[in-house]
C-alpha cells in the first residue's frame, strides 16, 4: 500500500510540473502583449513600456521567467491582478472556496442520483431498466448550460417570488448558503450522474453473474447483505474511478453554471479574468484547476488499490 | 399442521435425510422452455455419500440447484415435484424460510474456487458473515471459529491467513477455504458441484480425501457431483447415473461398477481414464 | 505473440455469433441515428430555401409569441425565431464537423505513430498527452479562443486542439494490439514496407473504435462551440448560431420562453444525434466500453 502512494506521489509531481509549465506557456505564447495588458491601458509609449517589461522581468530567457515564476507560486505569491492591483491568490483563494462548495454538492448529488438509477437499472430490469436508459441518454445530450438557463427560466415563470441568482457565504447563512447552491449543483449534476448511472449498472449486471454471488446466496445471507458486500462492493470500483475522472468536467462545467447563477466562485472569476485579461488570474486559476485535477485522479488511483486489493500499480 | 410435524420426526429418525420425487425443471421463456430435469427421484441417508454422474447438460448440477432452490441471476427456473428435507417439503417453503436452511442445513461447494471467493473481502470475512448469519456469535466468537475452520481444512497459521484476501492463495488453498464456508455452521447436507474439476490432478486427490475426512468426523450426508467416474470410486456408497435430465441407474457404486445395467453408464466408464481408478485404493 | 493470437480470437468470436441476428438494438439505434442525422445535416444545407424568413431581417413586432405567422414566435427585434434556428445550424455544424475533422486527422498521426512505433516515441507523447489531459477541455478552449480571438477559422483550430490528445488516445490502444498480430508480423516478414503495413492492415482493424469515438467528440464538440457561443465567444455576428441565440435571448426569455426553448432544442436534437449514432455504431460494430 505504501508503495502504490508513493510512485503514485512521484508520477503526480511530474505530470504537476509539466501542468504548471503549460499553465505559463500559454499565458505567454498567445498573442496580445502581456506588457500591455499590465498597464491595463490601450497603448502605451515604448519607453514605459520597456520599463515595465524589465520590471516583470519579460526581458529574460523563458526558461529563466518559469523558474522565478514557479518559485513564487509554490510560495503561494502569483503576483497582482491587473485589474484590482491585488494579490492574486487571496481572491482566488476565496472564489475557490464557492466553487468547491458547488462541486461537492454536485458531485454528492451525482453519486446520489447516479446510485439510486444505476442500481434500480440492474436489479430490477424490465421496464425499469428500459425508462432509466432511456432517460440517460436524453440526459446526456443536454448541456448543463441549457439545464441552467431552462432552471433559470422555470423559476422565474412559476415561481417568480424565489430570487434563485447570486450567492449567500456560508458563514453568513449556512442553510442558505447550501439551499442557494442546489438549484446549480443539479444543473451541474446531471450529465455526471448519467455517468455513475451507467457505470453501476454495468458494474452490478458484471458482478451479478460472478460465481462468488452465488456462493454467497448458497450460504443464505439476506438479500441486503449479498447487495452490500458482494455486488456493491465489488462494483464500487469502476464507479469511483468514473466519478473521480469527472472532476474535470465539474469545474469545467462550473464556469458556465456560476456565470448562468450568478455565483461568484472560480469559473465565473475566469471568466471575469478572460474579458479583461488579467493574465496573473488566469495563470493561476488555470494551474489551481488542473492541479486539482491531477490531485484528484491521484486520490482515485489510491481509493481503487484501497478498495481493491488486487491492485498493485 | 400435526400432520406434518409427526411426520417430520418420523422422517427426521427413520426416513431419508433428503427424498426427492418426481422433479421436473423448466428453465427459461415458458412458451419454449428447457425441460432440464425429467422427473427425477432419490433418496439421500443420513451419513451417505451419494454421488451424481452424467456428462455436461445431464441435469446433474440443476439437480443440486434444485435442492437449494438456486437459480443463476436472472435465469427462470420452474421446479415440480416434491423435495422432502427432514420431513419438509422444500419446494413449499417461502424464500425466507429458504433462506435459513442454505448455507445452515445444506450447504454447497461449487467448481471453480478461483471465481467463487469475493475478491474484495478477505477470506476470514467471508467465513465470518456465514457463521454469523446463522449462529448467534459475537464478531469475535465468530471469527474464532472462522480460524478454527480454516485450520481444519488444512490452511497452514490460519490466524494470519484469516486476514488475506482470495487472490493470496493459490487454487487449491481456495477450494479449501470455499469448504470451510460450506461446513461452516455444520450442515447436514453438503453439496459438492465438481469440486476438483477446476484443480490440479494432485491437488484433486487431496480435496477430495479432505471431503471424505469431513464426511466421516461430522456425520453429514455427502452429495458429489461429478463428470468423471473415476472421482466417484473411493468416495460413495451409492451413485445415480444422469442423462438428459433423469437418472438412468442408480445402485451400489461397485455393483455399478462391476456390472452396469444401462447402455449409457457402460459408455460413461468405458470413457475413465484408468488413472483415477487410483482414488479407489485411498 | 501465439498468445496474443489466441486471446484475440476468443474477443472476436462471440461478437461473430452476435451479428448473426439480423436486426438488433443496434440497428435499430444505427437507423435512427441515420435518420436524425439527415434530417440535421439537410436542414443545414438547405436552411435558406427551408427557413420562412430572412434570418437576420428584424421587424417591428419583438418577442411576438408564437403564431402562424411565426411559429416559434420573435426574438427582441423581432427577427423569426424558426428561421434563425434554421439557418443557426449551418455555423454551428461548419464548426463542429471541420473541428472534429482536423482532431481525427491530428489524432491519428499521433496515435499511430505513439502505438505503432512505440517505445520512447510513445513515452513522450502519452506523457505529454497526460498532461494535456489535466486542463478540462472546456476552460482550455475558452482560453485559447479568449487570447486569439472567436473567429470561425480560430474557433476549428482550438476545438480541434483540444480533442486532439483524446483522439490520440483512442487511436494507440487498439494499435498496440493489433500490430502484434500474426498477419502484421506476416505482412512484415515479406518486406511489406510499414506506412503500408500500417494503411493496409492496421488501420482498417481500428477503424471502429475510431468511428465510434469520432461520433461521440461530435457530441461534445457541439457541447463545447455553443457553450463558447452562450459565453460570447462564439461566431462574430451577424449570422445566427445556436449558442449565441440562446445567450442573446436570456434577457427576455421569461416575456418569450420560446427564443431560447428553441435553439435549447436544436442543440439537444443535434447532441442525441451523435450520441445515438454512437451507442449504435457500438453495438453493431462490437466495440467495448
Amino acid at each position: 500500500m505504501k508503495r502504490v502512494i508513493l510512485t503514485r506521489l512521484a508520477w503526480t509531481l511530474g505530470i504537476l510540473l509539466g501542468v504548471s509549465f503549460v499553465a505559463f506557456v500559454l499565458m505567454r505564447a498567445l498573442p496580445g502583449d502581456f506588457a500591455i495588458a499590465a498597464t491595463g491601458a490601450q497603448s502605451v509609449a515604448p519607453e514605459v513600456l520597456e520599463g515595465i517589461r524589465r520590471q516583470l522581468g519579460l526581458d529574460r530567457p523563458l526558461i529563466e521567467q518559469y523558474v522565478i515564476w514557479l518559485g513564487k507560486a509554490l510560495t503561494g505569491d502569483f503576483g497582482v491582478s491587473f485589474v484590482t492591483r491585488q494579490p492574486v491568490a487571496g481572491t482566488v483563494f476565496d472564489r475557490f472556496i464557492v466553487t468547491f462548495q458547488l462541486a461537492l454538492i454536485a458531485a454528492i448529488m451525482s453519486i446520489v442520483m447516479g446510485s439510486i438509477t444505476g442500481l434500480a437499472s440492474a436489479r430490477l430490469r424490465g421496464a425499469t431498466d428500459w425508462i432509466v436508459r432511456m432517460v440517460n441518454g436524453v440526459m446526456l445530450a443536454v448541456p448543463n448550460y441549457i439545464v441552467a438557463t431552462l432552471i433559470v427560466l422555470l423559476v422565474g415563470l412559476y415561481f417568480p417570488q424565489f430570487a434563485i441568482l447570486g450567492y449567500t457565504p456560508f458563514l453568513s447563512d449556512p442553510v442558505g448558503n447550501i439551499a442557494g447552491l442546489l438549484l446549480p449543483a443539479l444543473a451541474l449534476s446531471l450529465a455526471v450522474s448519467v455517468t455513475v448511472s451507467e457505470n453501476i449498472r454495468a458494474a452490478v449486471l458484471e458482478v451479478a453473474n460472478q460465481d462468488f454471488v452465488m456462493v454467497a446466496r448458497a450460504k443464505g445471507l439476506r438479500r441486503g447483505a449479498v447487495l452490500r458486500d458482494y455486488l456493491i462492493r465489488n462494483a464500487l470500483t469502476p464507479v469511483v474511478t468514473a466519478t473521480g475522472l469527472k472532476v474535470a468536467a465539474l469545474l469545467g462545467g462550473s464556469i458556465l453554471v456560476e456565470t448562468i447563477f450568478a455565483i461568484p466562485g472560480m469559473g465565473q472569476y475566469l471568466y471575469e479574468s478572460i474579458n479583461s485579461r488579467d493574465y496573473p488570474v488566469i495563470q493561476a486559476i488555470i494551474l489551481l484547476t488542473a492541479a486539482i485535477v491531477v490531485l484528484v485522479n491521484m486520490l482515485v488511483d489510491i481509493a481503487y488499490a484501497r478498495i481493491d486489493a488486487r491492485v498493485r500499480l | 399442521m400435526l400432520e406434518t410435524e409427526m411426520s417430520e420426526t418420523v422422517m427426521s429418525e427413520t426416513g431419508p435425510l433428503l427424498r426427492v420425487r418426481d422433479l421436473h425443471a423448466e428453465i427459461g421463456d415458458p412458451r419454449a422452455p428447457v425441460h432440464a430435469l425429467r422427473g427425477v427421484s432419490f433418496d439421500i441417508l443420513r451419513g451417505e455419500a451419494v454421488g451424481f454422474v452424467g456428462e455436461s447438460g445431464s441435469g446433474k448440477s440443476v439437480t443440486a440447484r434444485a435442492v437449494m432452490r438456486l437459480a443463476p441471476e436472472g435465469a427462470k427456473v420452474r421446479l415440480r415435484g416434491s423435495v422432502d428435507f427432514a420431513g419438509r417439503d422444500l419446494l413449499q417453503l417461502d424464500e425466507s424460510e429458504m433462506l435459513d436452511i442454505r448455507g445452515r442445513r445444506i450447504a454447497m461447494v461449487f467448481q471453480d474456487p478461483m471465481t467463487s471467493l469475493n475478491p474484495v473481502m478477505t477470506v476470514g470475512a467471508q467465513i465470518d458473515d456465514i457463521i454469523r448469519r446463522h449462529m448467534n456469535l459475537s464478531a469475535r466468537e465468530a471469527r474464532a471459529r472462522s480460524v478454527e475452520l480454516l485450520g481444519l481444512v488444512g490452511i497452514q497459521d490460519p490466524a494470519r491467513r484469516a486476514d488475506d484476501y482470495p487472490h493470496q492463495f493459490s487454487g487449491g488453498m481456495r477450494q479449501r477455504v470455499l469448504i470451510a464456508i460450506a461446513i461452516s455452521c455444520d450442515p447436514d447436507l453438503l453439496i459438492a458441484d465438481e469440486p476438483t474439476t477446476a484443480l490440479d490432478v494432485t491437488v484433486q486427490a487431496q480435496i477430495l480425501r479432505l471431503l471424505l475426512r469431513l464426511r466421516d468426523e461430522r456425520g453429514m450426508s455427502l452429495m458429489l457431483i461429478t463428470h468423471d467416474f473415476g472421482v466417484v470410486a473411493g468416495m460413495v456408497e451409492t451413485v445415480n447415473v444422469m442423462y438428459r435430465g433423469r437418472i438412468v441407474e442408480t445402485g451400489r457404486v461397485d455393483a455399478v461398477f462391476a456390472a452396469p445395467a444401462h447402455d449409457y453408464t457402460r459408455r460413461l466408464l468405458a470413457a475413465t481414464p484408468r488413472l483415477h481408478r487410483s482414488g479407489q485404493a485411498a | 505473440m501465439s498468445d496474443a493470437a489466441r486471446e484475440n480470437v476468443d474477443i472476436v468470436a462471440p461478437a461473430a455469433k452476435r451479428r448473426q441476428f439480423f436486426l438488433n438494438g443496434g440497428h435499430i439505434l444505427l437507423g435512427l441515428g441515420g435518420v436524425m442525422l439527415a434530417i440535421v445535416i439537410l436542414t443545414a444545407l438547405f436552411a435558406p430555401l427551408i427557413a420562412p424568413y430572412d434570418a437576420s431581417a428584424t421587424s417591428p413586432e419583438s418577442l411576438a409569441p408564437p403564431s402562424a405567422a411565426h411559429w416559434l414566435g420573435t426574438d427582441s427585434i423581432g427577427r423569426d425565431v424558426l428561421s434563425r434556428m434554421i439557418v443557426g445550424g449551418r455555423t454551428t455544424l461548419l464548426i463542429t464537423f471541420s473541428a472534429v475533422f482536423l482532431a481525427l486527422v491530428a489524432g491519428l498521426i499521433l496515435g499511430l505513430l505513439s502505438g505503432y512505433l512505440g517505445g520512447l516515441v510513445d513515452e513522450i507523447i502519452m506523457r505529454a498527452l497526460d498532461i494535456v489531459f489535466a486542463f478540462p477541455v472546456f476552460l482550455l478552449a475558452l482560453t485559447v479562443v479568449a487570447a486569439i480571438g472567436p473567429t470561425i477559422p480560430n474557433l476549428i483550430l482550438t476545438i480541434a486542439i483540444v480533442y486532439t490528445p483524446a483522439m490520440a488516445r483512442v487511436v494507440r490502444a487498439p494499435v498496440l494490439s493489433v500490430k502484434q498480430w500474426d498477419h502484421v508480423e506476416a505482412a512484415r516478414s515479406v518486406g511489406m514496407s510499414e506506412t503500408r503495413i500500417v494503411l493496409r492492415h492496421v488501420l482498417p482493424m481500428v477503424a471502429s473504435p475510431i468511428l465510434v469515438n469520432t461520433s461521440l467528440t461530435l457530441a461534445q464538440t457541439i457541447f463545447t462551440i455553443t457553450a463558447l457561443s452562450f459565453l460570447g465567444l462564439g461566431p462574430p455576428p451577424p449570422d445566427p448560431n445556436w449558442g449565441g441565440m440562446v445567450s442573446e435571448s436570456r434577457q427576455f426569455m421569461e416575456l418569450a420562453p420560446m427564443t431560447v426553448v428553441g435553439p435549447a432544442a436544436a442543440i439537444v436534437f443535434a447532441t442525441l444525434t451523435f450520441i445515438v449514432l454512437a451507442n449504435g455504431l457500438r453495438e453493431t460494430l462490437d466495440v467495448g466500453n
